[in-house]
């Protein structure tokens, strides 16, 4: 399944706590975005809470803005990506 | 169900009362439980239903894990607590919109719970009517609770997806998701045995049913799946019992006792099985105490255990008295048991049952079961169910198969020298290499068809085979000579009184006028539906709207193309007529697309796209519209969807084929910032478009042509907006768009302006609709010419009113609510009536509605009117 990064914008900040709430709203996401088979990584978070840079699996761009919909997602930027791996020696 | 306690559901139990009190009160609702399977969705339905039975009918249906399922299961199974009306409804299809009126009825009668379970198994009928009630439960006294596995949906396509989609917007349909247990509740199930609790949570998931199967295995060892543990459990009953549960798992979920003991199992045995848990009784049948017991032991069943078994009860089905057992039931025990004589006895009647239900999936399932049997049969047998075959695949959208049945069925019927079959059959198979994108073969099967049948001098066979004809040269886009056959058809298809070659006829005539510009081409349209709805004409009653829309989408009438796409989507899925519903959602992609509403274009080009067997014509149109939609939205892969598009259609040679692919091409191509090759592809059929004098299919890719370059002169036909365009008369290009209601055009044209203003309305416009690529080119041109203030996102005052109007739109707005027309409007504000215009366009389309009196409306109810 190809791999994307999603730029997000957050104008008021990202506010995730790390309480069993926080982890339930992660777990939520997860299991909406999986009907639309959309995976997701990992993803990185400015300092300033502002932007995050989502890495998810997903069959097409379209799935990756429906499930950016159902979970109330914004987005900014869909990339496509592949690994560029520094330790990768032939 | 063993009475075990269910824990951790208390949230989903009041939730689901709470719904149930609000549907006694009048407000119905669909509430679509969705859990992996054994996480108890079951258990947790029917705890409900026990307490609702005080106060609330409950009725209770299941789908069937079956290839082809029961058509209507779930409303079978409910049926019988409905009364005679209903029982005697499901009989036939004609009355099938009825039964669903009719359970309707039911729940505004008398507050009523209706479980559909497991309806990822579904069959379509039973989608549509959960499609049906979710739409229309909420005035009534019904609380619909469907379930369905998550796991089941998956990635791929499936149908329950499509319905999940449909009522995604509904309000009062609910999703609820049935979590896994937790640890603690884990331990406490597992109070009984000696495992650790932490082990058991990590390796059963929180899964109950996994949790009460171990507990149950007991035993020193972990099982460490669920059929690890139904096996333990399994293994220590008699083996009579044992065998008794492997002939009922080929089955089913649950079987009727006499069944069984008709098979030869003793009571004692089915004694066992409920002593040992794994059967529980349930209305007078023996059900498994999960889906999960029953896969884990027919999936340990050998390959000829389980044929042998599936044969034994084809045999005693077949002996039982009365014609108690379906069809289809009959054909899948056969299928198992690879009984070829019993496929044949049983599948082809199924088939035909199911077609004439309107059932084709099924219907076309059913035959391709008889395919490899074919040889047993009589020649002239085989060859017309062949046909029958050839025919279901074509409706249900997999065209290479039906092209492939129509040549053996050809090749067949020539050998017995049967030549009015023969050349009747070129006529089918023309109309299937069509739709595959070979134009060039479809031409020169329907010119043999024509050739032979006239020299036969065939009656009706002769007749069909003109009007195939003439709907080719419509389909080529030579709407005159389509004229000329459509017309002779139409004279006599009416002396022969042959209704189906007639209303094709029509179709095809009211098309190519459509197409040719003259208005004449309603009634034919009318004509044709009139006809088709009398005859019970589903195909051509689907064809007529869908044609009807798909050229007005090409002359760029989205109204009326959306109003007849949706009607020919709704025919053709309550006929299962695939190839038909998804030639139509890919243009309704296209229009939404040009609407503006990209999101649904997305999700509708995912629902034409996902059968790989779909149809070539279908293709490319939904290529188009992708590749479109992912430029427009600064997505990535925009160009794969169009290189295959492009390979599609120049395997077509079809005007209306290339000239949609390569705008897009060009189009993408400018976003990329390569003007040769938007010089390129806006040339590459410029010429076809010309010689058809297809006025939008010249005006945009004259206007392409324009920007690259490239463009010596305008043909006087081309589409308005687009001449106003490439003339630069850049904001009355603007209007027009805004009145056609394509919001991105509109921008687009607006962009080009040289005036500011202009740009950054233009900018708003492409930020709301999420166009980012062309948003940053509007801000680079901006700043490139020094504009103050370059904003980063919708402007702030624009972000801050409620429905995001400008500030201007706000007042427009409020002129609108006095009554103002858009000239009183251009007065008072000093611009142009065609300013007016294309602001009143704005602001109907950021509410969302499609008049100035619903927006006035709409203004009201979402108490928009500034008081000052």
């Amino acid at each position: 399944m190809p791999r994307y990064v999603i730029e997000r914008r957050f104008e008021d900040g990202l506010a995730i706590p790390a309480t069993p709430e926080g982890a339930t709203a992660c777990l939520n996401v997860v299991d909406r975005i999986a009907e639309h088979g959309v995976h997701w990584v990992t993803s990185y978070v400015s300092d300033d809470k502002r932007s995050t840079y989502c890495v998810y699996d997903g069959p097409n761009a379209e799935a990756l803005r429906a499930a950016g919909r159902d979970t109330d997602l914004p987005i900014e930027r869909i990339t496509k990506v592949s690994v560029l791996d520094p330790h990768f020696h032939h | 169900m063993p009475p075990t306690a269910l824990l951790e559901r208390d949230e989903q139990l009041r939730s689901l009362r709470s719904r149930l009190t609000q549907a006694a009160s009048g407000s119905g609702a669909m509430v679509l439980v969705g859990g992996e399977a054994g996480i108890g969705k079951s258990a947790l339905v029917r705890r409900f239903c026990e307490d609702a039975a005080r106060t609330a009918r409950v009725l209770i249906g299941g789908c069937d894990a079956m290839q082809t399922p029961r058509p209507l299961g779930p409303l079978l199974d409910m049926a019988p607590g409905l009364g005679p009306p209903l029982t005697t409804l499901l009989g036939d299809e004609s009355a099938r919109q009825r039964a669903f009126e009719h359970l309707l009825d039911a729940f505004r009668a008398r507050a009523t719970v209706a479980v559909f379970e497991d309806v990822h198994w579904a069959d379509d009928a039973t989608l549509d009517l959960l499609r049906f009630l979710g739409r229309r439960l909420d005035a009534t006294r019904g609380l619909v609770v469907a379930t369905y596995r998550r796991e089941e949906l998956g990635p791929r396509h499936h149908p329950l997806k499509a319905v999940l989609g449909d009522l995604a917007s509904v309000t009062s349909v609910t999703r609820m998701s049935v979590p896994p247990l937790s640890r603690d509740a884990v331990a406490h199930l597992a109070a009984g045995i000696d495992a650790d609790p932490d082990e058991l949570h990590r390796l059963t998931a929180g899964n109950p049913f996994f949790v009460t199967e171990v507990v149950a295995a007991g035993g020193d060892r972990l099982p460490t799946s669920v059929s690890d543990a139904v096996g333990a459990r399994v293994g220590r009953l008699p083996d009579a019992a044992r065998d008794a549960l492997q002939a009922a798992s080929v089955i089913g979920l649950t079987v009727e006792p006499s069944l069984l003991t008709a098979l030869g199992h003793s009571v004692d045995a089915i004694e066992a099985c409920l002593i040992g848990g794994l059967f529980v009784e349930h209305e007078g049948r023996l059900a498994f105490r999960h889906q999960l017991a029953r896969d884990a032991i027919h999936d340990t069943l050998s390959a000829p255990r389980r044929r042998a078994l599936h044969a034994a009860a084809l045999a005693t089905l077949e002996r039982a008295p009365g014609a108690g057992t379906d069809r289809a039931t009959l054909a899948h025990h056969a299928a198992e048991a690879g009984d070829a004589d019993g496929v044949l006895r049983h599948a082809p009647t199924a088939a035909r049952k199911a077609a004439a239900l309107g059932a084709h999936r099924e219907a076309h399932a059913q035959f391709a079961r008889a395919l490899p049997y074919l040889d047993r049969l009589p020649d002239d047998e085989h060859t017309e169910l062949l046909a029958a075959y050839a025919y279901e695949c074509e409706v249900v959208d997999r065209h290479p198969e039906a092209r492939d049945a129509w040549r053996s069925a050809i090749e067949r019927w020539r050998a017995a020298g049967e030549r009015e079959r023969w050349a009747d059959a070129h006529t089918d198979l023309a109309r299937v290499l069509f739709h595959l994108g070979d134009n060039a073969s479809a031409e020169s099967a329907s010119a043999r068809a024509i050739e032979v049948l006239e020299g036969l001098q065939a009656g009706a066979p002769l007749v069909r085979a003109y009007q195939y004809r003439a709907a080719l040269r419509m389909l080529e886009r030579d709407p005159e000579a389509a004229i000329t056959w459509g017309t002779r058809t139409i004279e006599l298809a009416t002396a022969a009184g042959d209704h189906r070659t007639l209303a094709g006829a029509h179709v095809t005539v009211a098309s190519s006028l459509m197409l040719a510009g003259r208005p004449s081409y309603a009634p034919h349209f009318e004509r044709a539906i009139a006809l088709a709805e009398a005859h019970g004409l589903h195909v051509l009653h689907a064809n007529a709207h869908l044609n009807r829309g798909s050229g007005a989408g090409e002359l760029h009438r989205f109204d009326e193309a959306e109003h007849h796409l949706r009607q020919a989507v709704a025919i053709a899925e309550q006929h299962d007529l695939d190839s038909q519903t998804s030639y139509a959602l890919a243009w309704l992609a296209l229009t939404r697309l040009y609407r503006g509403d990209w999101d649904e274009a997305a999700a509708l080009t995912g629902r034409s796209l996902v059968r790989s067997s779909t149809s070539t014509i279908t293709r490319i149109m939904a290529l188009a519209a992708l590749g479109r939609l992912r430029v427009r939205r600064g997505d990535p892969e925009a160009w794969p969807p169009l290189d295959e598009a492009l390979e599609l259609a120049l395997r077509t040679g079809a005007l209306q084929r290339l000239a949609p692919v390569r705008a897009a091409r060009a189009e993408a191509a400018w976003f990329d910032g390569d003007l040769d090759r938007v010089r390129s592809e806006a040339a590459a059929c410029f010429e076809l478009a010309a010689q058809a004098r297809h006025p939008w299919f010249v005006g945009e890719l004259a206007y392409w042509r324009s920007l690259a370059g490239d463009l010596d002169a305008l043909p006087a036909f081309a589409a308005e907006p687009f001449a106003l365009q490439v003339q630069g008369r850049h904001s009355d290009a603007a209007a027009a768009w805004a009145t056609l209601g394509c919001p991105f055009e509109a921008a687009r044209a607006l962009g080009e302006s040289l005036d500011e203003r202009h740009v950054r309305d233009a900018f708003d416009a492409f930020t709301r609709l999420g166009a980012r690529v062309a948003a940053d080119r509007a801000r680079a041109h901006l700043r490139e010419r020094g504009a103050k203030r370059i904003p980063r996102g919708p402007r702030e005052r624009t972000k801050r009113h409620p429905a995001g109007l400008t500030p201007r739109e706000a007042q427009v707005l409020a002129r609108l609510v006095d009554g103002l027309s858009n000239a009183d409007i251009a007065a008072r504000h000093r611009v142009s009536p065609r300013t007016v215009e294309h602001q009143v366009s704005a602001v109907l389309s950021k509410l969302g509605v499609d008049s100035r009196t619903a927006a006035i409306a709409e203004a009201h109810r979402r108490g928009l009117i500034d008081p000052t």
